[in-house]
């Protein structure tokens, strides 16, 4: 009796031993599995949880195009380059902004994040997720990837006929339009998009009421003297598309403290600074981040490095926003993007060993810890010359 | 402290007058330490050999210099790479030549990971290496001369004899040749790019600065009939 109980207990081990050496792991080397904790199966960012913090996923190489004309920081893509991929890192504040973009009530004004952080502690790459999460999503795009670009580093300016003693930035102008073009390709081919009212832009040159939204950017791309007026127009039409339904809006702006910062580097004839509020861009993206439409939200970002280095006080959006960007602004969502938790570094680490940018050696998290004080940006550099 | 050893070079009395100086200043130049100090060991595995074999009983009491701002026992520091940094240094700025260095490395890791995944062949993959303090020493070791020409005057002609020499002068003219060759470069050419792709051809076997080695060693062997000037 005892010998056929014991005989069936050691067969049934036996089967059961035999089935989970069918799924078993321990046959492979433990380089593969240490692969798979730190990334993510999940490239879908519109699957993203907070089950996923710390974990990399990889933009497929169609949807990287959102980022061809800006939007991800120069020194990332050439560590893309290098690294022969394309990997972000979720992190909890990305994610927070993404469930909040699926709970909001669009039938209300509009909601405003801002994202706040210190300097290197990974607003951009936040934003450049909620990017690729709206994209996923069918939002229509609004991108201004660094406004530092035109407020400290504008191409070229000129007078605007329009406006009196304001200053048009043409060439700047011009580009994001290219820019806004290739973000909504495939929306913007949609028939339902036209325009609410006339354009008159002179004698001989209108854009009729009716007709498609593109042609408007189209316009603004060719005529390099109407674009900045273009961009203006193209931020009321989408304001008007959002309200009657047409379209739900994603306005993304990297560095918006930069439009309230009054010592630009834009300079009239005689060297006279000109502040943001007589820059005719300004008008546009200050009319879209208001709260006076819905069916859309706003996600911005404050940055010390928008701002000049003498002013690289504080990192907190109060003064960075100053006074009448805080006016603007309030009420609005705050989120504060902070250095790496131990889980996030130990996984960062592991993604730069595997893709063979750092050799090991004894020590090494905790030495860089400590010197790079978990900050993402100190890190990359540290790493850099290892 | 660089700015007053230029002085004391170009101050001619102390060129000329050596003999006046005190027997002091003469042992041991400009330093702030006795000459009873001993250097500091700041690698933790020298210390562990010392603790095993007992030599740290002998150093323990011993008053020690202080430890340099470029020596510590973490495993990021490499006693070559430093030497080599202060051979790119120009007056006293560190830090412009160690960052110029650890761009290079970075440089350096950048091309090597370009060249492997461009490579289809596991095998040519496994021999690209990828870590640039590897390269660097390979390359060091290679551009090391056995030989050199020195001049010596006989009879009233000038001849240039191959003589040995010694193993930390080899290294000296290995790591001063490299960053010779990296300055000679284009105008729109960066040192640290420049310097990276000279260390990688060298780690090689190929490149310029391998070249001027083994041009030295032909023109030795070339020479080698007045070998026997040496002891006349």
């Amino acid at each position: 009796m005892i010998k056929s109980f014991a005989s069936e207990y050691i067969f049934r081990r036996a089967y059961s031993v035999l089935q989970c050496t069918r799924f078993s792991t321990a046959s492979q080397p433990i380089t593969e599995s240490k692969l798979q904790s730190f990334r993510s199966e999940e490239n879908d960012p519109l699957k993203h949880t907070l089950d996923h913090v710390g974990q990399f996923y990889r933009i497929p190489e169609e949807e990287k195009n959102i980022f061809l004309y800006g939007g991800l920081p120069k020194s990332f893509e050439i560590q893309a380059k290098t690294f022969n991929e394309t990997c972000l890192m979720i992190r909890r504040p990305s994610v927070d902004v993404i469930n909040c973009l699926k709970l909001i009530d669009y039938t209300k004004p509009t909601v405003r994040f801002v994202i706040f952080g210190k300097k290197g502690s990974g607003k951009s790459l936040c934003l450049a997720h909620i990017l690729h999460y709206a994209h996923k999503a069918r939002y229509l795009i609004v991108h201004v990837p660094w406004v530092g670009n035109w407020m400290r580093r504008c191409k070229e300016i000129s007078s605007s006929e329009t406006r009196e003693g304001y200053i048009d930035l043409n060439i700047d102008a011009a580009a994001w339009l290219v820019h806004f073009k290739s973000q909504n390709e495939h929306l913007l081919n949609n028939p339902e998009f036209q325009i609410s009212q006339d354009y008159v832009w002179s004698k001989r040159e209108t854009t009729p009421k009716g007709s498609p939204l593109s042609e408007l950017v189209d316009h603004g791309v060719n005529r390099l003297k109407y674009a900045s007026e273009c961009v203006v127009g193209l931020a009321e039409e989408i304001k008007h598309l959002s309200r009657s339904g047409h379209c739900k809006t994603l306005v993304a702006i990297d560095g918006f403290n930069a439009f309230f910062y009054p010592h630009t580097r834009v300079f009239k004839e005689k060297k006279e600074v000109v502040p943001p509020n007589k820059v005719t861009l300004t008008e546009a993206f200050l009319s879209l981040t208001k709260f006076d439409w819905n069916n859309a939200a706003i996600v911005t970002t404050v940055d010390e490095i928008a701002i000049a280095e003498q002013d690289h006080k504080s990192h907190l959006p109060r003064y960075l926003l100053r006074k009448e960007g805080f006016e603007h602004m309030d009420p609005f969502i705050p989120i504060f993007v902070d250095n790496y938790s131990p889980k996030e570094f130990t996984s960062c680490m592991d993604y730069y060993r595997e893709r063979k940018w750092v050799r090991y050696y004894p020590q090494q998290n905790e030495e860089l810890a400590l010197l790079s004080v978990n900050n993402p940006y100190n890190l990359m550099h540290l790493c850099a010359s290892l | 402290m660089a700015a007053i050893r230029t002085f004391v070079k170009n101050c001619q009395i102390i060129n000329r007058n050596c003999a006046v100086l005190s027997p002091h200043v003469q042992k041991h130049g400009m330093s702030q330490y006795p000459s009873y100090y001993i250097e500091p060991v700041h690698k933790k595995e020298i210390q562990e050999d010392l603790i095993k074999s007992g030599e740290i009983q002998k150093l323990a009491h011993l008053p020690t210099k202080a430890a340099r701002n470029d020596q510590s026992s973490s495993f990021r520091q490499d006693d070559l790479v430093n030497l080599f940094i202060n051979y790119v240094m120009r007056n006293g700025e560190k830090v412009l030549a160690r960052g110029l260095v650890e761009k290079a490395f970075e440089n350096i890791k950048r091309i090597q990971l370009e060249k492997y995944h461009k490579c289809d062949d596991v095998e040519k993959k496994a021999k690209i290496e990828l870590a640039p303090r590897v390269i660097f020493h390979q390359a060091v070791e290679n551009c090391k001369p056995i030989l050199a020409l020195t001049p010596i005057k006989r009879g009233g002609v000038r001849y240039q004899v191959p003589v040995p020499i010694t193993p930390k002068r080899s290294q000296f003219l290995s790591m001063k040749w490299l960053i010779e060759a990296a300055k000679e470069k284009d105008a729109t050419m960066r040192f640290h790019y420049q310097l990276a792709l000279e260390l990688i051809d060298a780690a090689n076997n190929k490149g310029r600065v391998v070249k001027r080695k083994q041009d030295l060693h032909k023109q030795c062997e070339a020479n080698r009939a007045y070998a026997h000037y040496r002891w006349s």
